[in-house]
């Protein structure tokens, strides 16, 4: 149990900047995920609150203690990796112990903790075992076993889902969500998957190019992305992101000044007009996609060319080269200003 | 390869007996020879069969030796041999991991140019540095010495070659995921990367161990004192006689002597070998 605090934390290879100065305060027992896309710093974040990548400048605090120059073991962390990094060599057992064993924790802690572990996660019958006997699942299990095992004052997730299959991904994540808010270890955890980094988190760090670009819980991201990039990358399909110029003849003026550019959910566009004041575009259908409950309809605004994408309840018959009428509730729009990537009707960004 | 085509079956049967054969007739005429009387080869025609001195000739030769040769009895070269064979083995299996580890997994200046250097060296075989080799065992005293058997040949760039390949398949997580677990660096290496390296090692351990066995020029130069002699540059010594013909029914009890142990280890490690291969997995 601890909180974690990082402070103008910095990260350069070389010349080359990875993490550009990142703040970020993690709450005793809080699950916090690190999202963005390849290459956006995330992992090499993690790996310095690990104490695996060394810190360029900055501050890491776990539960109050600036553990930058502590060795990994020091630092009272466990972490998951993606590959689950089992010793291929060792028992099941042996691989929960080994932690414990280094650290002269005593014979009997030991099988207490091994045992109860064990039983969290359902291991029990396995413990004799080699890692290359078990599934992908099974590894999984056991990596975070070695984790929990060592009770430490935070988890580290490195992408710890990735080598799973789809079906055993969504039954994992819905395990550690479980996991995690039944012993309330504070946690981070590292994905590309924004569905993952949706339904896990208590609170989403959005990162790009090193630097982060919304804090905030995931219903928030959602809801209000502060910038032009967590707005295109949280959601699926992502927001349409259409420049005003794209609707010709609609009435901005209820947005705030300076905003040229506005994101729109695909399931905010409608083909019906809603009741109330409403914003018109007309459009082609290009491309109807069916996807069970719902269906994907990419259509083409009329006068720019701009692709935008509904997503559409049911399966709606629009033949493809229709022409159509979309509407928006002027409440739906989300105002962009595309020089500064931000919102401009956020107080604090405009 | 399931088919079923009989004179293809014959005809790689064929082959491989033929092969088996060439390779084993001359063994056989050595054992042979071993188990004949001194006499039996005076006479021009090499028997084909097995005598009855088999026991004779090989308990003179183990205990007593021939003397006039200057061999010292063969059990004596034997065990020199056995000595130097393991020594340099496992002398160059811990150098070699250990510098193999070193260039891996730790970074620090000049660890490109250490690894080049060592596998630059791969190029000079003993015999091209014999001059300047035996110059210096020989300043430091340790002519008619084990160590002076041993030393000069128990690096080896090979084998540290061979272990770096096999680190570098090793994943990084797996050393992360020990420092997580508080393993630092010779713990990592001893919990984690010698039982990893088991099998590696035990095939390593069977071309060092032959290629120690059959040292032969090394030895030579550097044992003049008889209680030194290893068995492979030892049955030289047996064949020359100066004056009279060789004995070559106690020549050849030597030789399948030396040959003994070498097909012992390759035997035994074999399995070991064979089992570390279908057990570990990385």
């Amino acid at each position: 149990m601890a909180t974690i605090n990082i402070v103008d934390l910095q990260k350069n290879y070389g010349p080359v900047p990875a993490v550009k100065g990142i703040n970020l305060s993690v709450e005793d027992g809080e699950l916090i995920v690190l999202v963005g896309p390849s290459g956006c710093g995330k992992s090499t974040l993690l790996r310095m609150v690990a104490g695996l990548e060394s810190v360029t400048s900055g501050r890491i605090e776990i539960a109050g203690r600036d553990v930058v120059k502590a060795e990994p073991a020091e630092r009272d962390i466990a972490m998951v990796f993606q590959n689950y990094a089992l010793y291929p060599h060792m028992t099941v057992r042996g691989n929960l112990e080994y932690g414990l064993k280094n650290r002269g924790t005593p014979r009997a802690e030991i099988d207490r903790r091994v045992q109860e572990a064990a039983d969290i996660l359902e291991i029990g019958p396995l413990l004799d075992r080699k890692p290359r006997q078990l599934s992908g699942g099974q590894r999984q299990r056991v990596a975070m076993g070695r984790a929990i095992v060592r009770e430490p004052a935070a988890f580290l997730f490195d992408e710890p889902l990735s080598n799973l299959d789809a079906k055993l991904r969504v039954q994992m994540r819905v395990e550690i969500r479980k996991l995690q808010r039944r012993l309330k270890t504070t946690s981070l955890y590292v994905t590309h998957d924004q569905l993952e980094a949706m339904t896990l988190a208590d609170r989403l760090v959005v990162m790009n190019g090193g630097l982060v670009e919304q804090i905030g819980t995931p219903t928030d991201v959602y809801d209000r992305p502060a910038t032009l990039f967590v707005a295109g990358f949280i959601g699926s399909p992502p927001m349409n992101l259409v420049p005003l110029s794209a609707f010709s003849g609609a009435d901005f003026s209820a947005l705030p000044p300076n905003t040229d550019i506005v994101g729109i959910r695909p399931d905010a566009l409608l083909l019906e007009r809603p009741e109330g004041p409403s914003v018109t575009v007309e459009a082609i259908a290009e491309l109807l996609e069916p996807i069970g409950g719902e269906s994907h309809l990419h259509v083409k605004l009329t006068g720019s060319n701009q692709s935008v994408v509904l997503s559409i309840q049911g399966r709606p018959h629009v033949d493809e080269g229709a022409a159509l009428t979309i509407f928006a509730r002027p409440a739906d729009l989300h105002p962009f200003n595309s020089a500064t990537g931000r919102r401009t009707d956020d107080p604090a960004t405009a | 390869m399931i088919e079923n085509r009989p004179f293809l079956a014959f005809l790689t049967h064929l082959v491989l007996i033929v092969g088996v054969v060439i390779v084993v007739f001359p063994v056989y005429l050595a054992f042979v020879a071993s188990t004949h009387g001194s006499g039996d080869f005076m006479r021009g025609l090499v028997p084909l069969l097995p005598g009855p001195h088999l026991i004779e000739n090989y308990s003179f030769m183990l205990n007593e030796g021939i003397s006039s040769a200057g061999a010292p009895p063969l059990w004596i070269m034997l065990l020199n041999s056995l000595v130097m064979a393991i020594s340099i083995a496992v002398g160059k299996i811990i150098i070699s991991i250990l510098s193999a580890y070193a260039i891996v997994f730790f970074r620090f200046p000049f660890r490109m140019v250490a690894f080049w250097i060592i596998f630059i060296t791969l190029m000079l075989p003993v015999e091209v540095r014999i001059i300047p080799t035996f110059k210096v065992v020989a300043d430091l005293g340790m002519l008619n010495s084990y160590p002076g058997l041993i030393i000069p040949l128990i690096a080896s760039a090979t084998a540290t070659f061979l272990f770096r390949q096999f680190f570098l398949t090793v994943p990084d997580e797996l050393m992360e995921a020990a420092r997580v677990d508080g393993a630092g660096a010779m713990k990592f290496f001893r919990d984690i990367l010698l039982p990893l390296s088991r099998t590696n090692i035990a095939a390593l351990f069977v071309i060092l161990f032959i290629y120690g066995w059959v040292q032969y020029l090394w030895p030579l130069l550097v044992t003049t004192d008889s209680r030194y002699y290893t068995i492979v540059m030892g049955i030289k010594r047996l064949a020359a006689t100066a004056d009279s013909e060789p004995q070559w029914n106690f020549v050849m009890a030597a030789v399948m002597l030396a040959m003994l142990p070498p097909v012992l280890v390759v035997i035994f490690m074999q399995r070991l070998f064979v089992k570390g291969l279908v057990e570990t997995e990385k």
